[in-house]
């Protein structure tokens, strides 16, 4: 017989908003539901409650109670997260969970127990399943059965976690009246008439008179009383994504307390992430904007990571980019899982780079200096030597064994002066066979803000020609020098065929 | 007794200088100086056997340097254009990356050529590339790198101008500070002395003397050069000392006197001979 466990949040809308605003813990809140006047209390906190505020009164009644009361409306956004918080919870101890909505969670725990080697395992599992969901902000309650209804009957009890033993759910569900059955209102109306008031009275009538006078419902119904789920768990498939955000109380419209609010989204987002072995490889974010507005945006990350900091930078950066251009009225931050980078590490080679550290390296460059100008180089084919690439940067692992550094080349390396720096060289010799002898910088504002390059010309060598794309619109055809300039150093010069025009485009150095 | 004393010195370090004082004070008085914290203990070992460098492969750099970039240090090479500066920071960045290293190269005058230093022995899987476009962004991409944990970060300043300025002194402090809290080699290259009190050690490059092959009838080609790299400033030891760096360009033919492809010290009277080769030449190119 299957076991089950349900993980039950209770006065659920509460529990979502105190799990997103965590200091109003302690607090007199009520969550309510409605509008105005209409505006009708759902739930509140135990210093609501002492002070007599209960379920169904309205917020100008409670207000009357509780002077100190602090009202929140309920938020959908809030009470989502929450609810997929909670089934990663239940997740984390078995693969067959069925999301029943409302801070309801059913899992499948056949054989798990067996990881509790005490004397009662299924209640230590109960109580590993409750710490998890303290430890994600989720005060749930536990009940384990083999059907539905009685673990979720077991969960509402007090002094959690309650176990039912397998085989006796008929007898605990026995004493209940009839209506936790929550049956149709004809069916609960001719039951009515039969004098059935529990749920014992009417699992001892005979299954076959209730189908035949009941129907289908009536059959169903009868084995639910019976401690038979009508319906087996149906496990859910996992989103493909980490949603948390909230409805804010008040429109915002600067950055600063956006991101107040937004970093409390993150960590708990970060905290989920962590909880199920992923990191963000791409940070969603969707805005509510004022009065009916909506903008969503998305932020690329050159490697998984699950660094808040990171993350908060990098909204912060894109909305300073891009304002929203309205007051934001809620906000969800989406981000998509990836596997973090993992590295092996090594005994006696050079150790490797944290991918951690390395991700959110990575991340915060991109923030401060913009992906083009971030990455691993790669040369280009062709002849331009000012060309390159960059791709993103994933070194391999490093060798198992340290080793000698390879002995150095000893090269004259040429640093390229990207743009060219443009130049004007005075020429001798016969037409087809000039040499520069001079190289002046042209008198502008733009060329005074360059490298300057200028002197008489020692040595030249060249001309050295390159022809590229030839076939294509913009074909690229230039002479090559190497110049020495009388105590001012080793240059790379070129003319352009085409225009007759000098440039510097790199330095010996 | 031992064990938490020996502790409280390793994890501790705001409070081993009180604690050695303690065990120093209960010593005989000719064996209080032997008597050293265990983090400076295990510097002093790594230091003496040269584990804590980072070999440079730049014979003339590592006789320098003794042995290599010390880690945890900002070692600033000052050059001006064509003094072989940046020639010796791929150098570096070739021998790092050749032991299996990540290294990263913060490039704020935008200058390197992948294909230059693929040809100098980098390995471009292992090397990080940034490049900024004021020194301030450069600072503090470094700083990034560091925290990150790559064990060689080197800052190229560019030619001069540089865009920036010289930056804040505290900003300097800040990174050497940030090389020696993750023990990470940091090399910055600037046209002139921009670190101030935070490099440990500074090394001074001349301009190069450009060695050109032909003449009489054939073409000119640039073979290469050496300038003269002297120490200015290395804490713990005298300055003045200097070495030669001697280049080739990579179309050049190896001379027979360097059969090894590695930077070598020139023997005095080749030094001697490069000058004659270029002073023959001005003639030619006024001639056309």
């Amino acid at each position: 017989m299957a076991r089950i466990a349900c993980l039950l949040l209770p006065l659920f809308p509460l529990a979502a908003r105190l799990r997103s605003e965590p200091e109003l813990m302690h607090e007199a809140l009520v969550v309510v539901e409605g509008n105005g006047n209409a505006a009708r209390v759902v739930a509140a906190t135990r210093l609501a409650r002492n002070a007599s505020v209960r379920p169904g009164l309205t917020l100008t009644q409670a207000r009357a109670l509780c002077p100190k009361l602090v009202a929140r409306p309920r938020d959908g956004e809030c009470e989502r997260a929450a609810q997929e918080a909670l089934l990663e919870v239940a997740e984390a101890f078995s693969p067959r969970v069925e999301d029943a909505g409302e801070g309801t969670a059913y899992l499948d725990v056949d054989g798990i127990e067996r990881h509790y080697p005490g004397s009662s395992p299924e209640r230590d599992l109960g109580r590993a399943l409750m710490s998890a969901a303290d430890a994600a902000s989720l005060p749930a309650r536990v009940g384990i059965a083999s059907s539905k209804l009685a673990s979720r009957v077991a969960a509402g009890l007090p002094e959690p976690p309650v176990v039912v033993p397998a085989g006796e759910e008929a007898a605990f569900l026995a004493p209940l009246p009839l209506q936790r059955l929550a049956p149709e209102v004809d069916v609960a109306e001719t039951l009515e008439r039969w004098g059935v008031k529990s749920v014992g009275d009417f699992a001892r009538l005979p299954p076959s008179r209730v189908a035949s006078r009941l129907g289908k419902l009536g059959r169903e119904l009868h084995a639910t009383a019976r401690g038979v789920d009508a319906r087996p768990l149906m496990p859910r498939e996992p989103p493909p994504v980490f949603q948390e955000g909230m409805t804010l109380e008040w429109p915002l419209v600067s950055l600063e307390p956006f991101l107040f609010v937004g970093r409390a989204a993150l960590d708990r987002l970060c905290l989920r992430l962590e909880s199920r072995g992923f990191a963000c490889i791409r940070l969603g974010l969707d805005l509510r904007l004022e009065p009916d507005g909506h903008q969503s945006r998305s932020i690329d990350l050159p490697a998984p990571t699950r660094d808040v900091k990171t993350l908060l930078t990098l909204v912060r950066l894109d909305l300073e980019a891009s304002p929203p251009g309205a007051p934001v009225a809620g906000f969800s931050f989406l981000a998509y899982p990836d596997r973090p980078r993992e590295a092996q590490l090594t005994m006696y080679g050079p150790a490797a780079l944290s991918p951690d550290k390395l991700a959110t390296t990575l991340a915060r460059l991109f923030a401060l200096l913009g992906p083009e100008r971030v990455g691993s180089p790669r040369p280009v084919n062709g002849h331009r030597p000012e060309r390159f690439a960059l791709v993103d940067f994933t070194p391999p692992p490093p060798p198992e064994v340290r080793r000698e550094p390879r002995a150095g080349r000893g090269l004259l390396a040429v640093r390229v002066l990207r743009p060219p720096v443009e130049i004007e060289v005075m020429t001798a010799g016969s037409e087809g066979a000039e040499m520069p002898v001079e190289i002046r910088s042209p008198a502008s504002e733009e060329a005074a803000k360059r490298t300057s390059v200028e002197g008489q010309v020692k040595v030249a060598s060249g001309p050295w020609g390159i022809e590229e794309d030839w076939w294509a619109d913009d074909p690229t055809g230039r002479d090559y020098w190497d110049v020495e300039l009388a105590g001012r150093g080793l240059y790379r010069i070129y003319r352009e065929r085409a225009t007759g025009a000098w440039y510097a485009d790199g330095i010996y150095d | 007794m031992a064990e938490p004393l020996k502790r409280r010195i390793l994890e501790e370090p705001e409070e081993a200088s009180a604690a050695l004082r303690l065990v120093r004070s209960s010593l005989p008085e000719a064996l209080r100086s032997h008597v050293q914290s265990a983090r400076v203990l295990d510097r002093e070992i790594k230091d003496a056997a040269g584990e804590g460098a980072f070999p440079t492969a730049v014979p003339a750099l590592d006789r320098l340097l003794d042995g290599g970039l010390p880690r945890g240090q900002l070692v600033e090479l000052v050059g001006s254009r064509t003094s072989g500066r940046f020639s010796a920071l791929l150098a570096v960045l070739a021998a790092a990356t050749s032991i299996g290293e990540a290294a990263a190269l913060v490039d704020l005058g935008d200058g390197l050529d992948p294909d230059a230093a693929l040809g100098a022995g980098v390995d471009l899987q292992r090397l990080l590339w940034a490049r900024p476009a004021r020194l301030k962004d450069a600072l503090a991409a470094a700083e990034m790198l560091l925290a990150g944990g790559f064990p060689l970060v080197v800052l190229d300043l560019g030619n001069p101008p540089v865009r920036g300025g010289r930056g804040v002194e505290a900003a300097w402090l800040r990174l050497a500070r940030a090389a020696r809290a993750h023990d990470s080699a940091l090399l910055v290259g600037s046209p002139y002395r921009v670190s101030g009190t935070a490099a440990g050690v500074v090394l001074k490059a001349g301009r190069v003397h450009a060695a050109w092959r032909g003449g009489a009838g054939s073409p000119w080609l640039l073979a290469g050069g050496s300038s003269r790299i002297e120490l200015e400033k290395h804490r713990g030891r005298l300055h003045g000392q200097s070495e030669t760096l001697t280049l080739a360009t990579a179309i050049a033919p190896r001379p027979a006197a360097a059969p090894a492809p590695r930077p070598q010290l020139l023997p005095r009277d080749a030094r001697e001979e490069r000058p004659a080769a270029v002073a023959a030449f001005p003639r030619r190119a006024a001639a056309g």
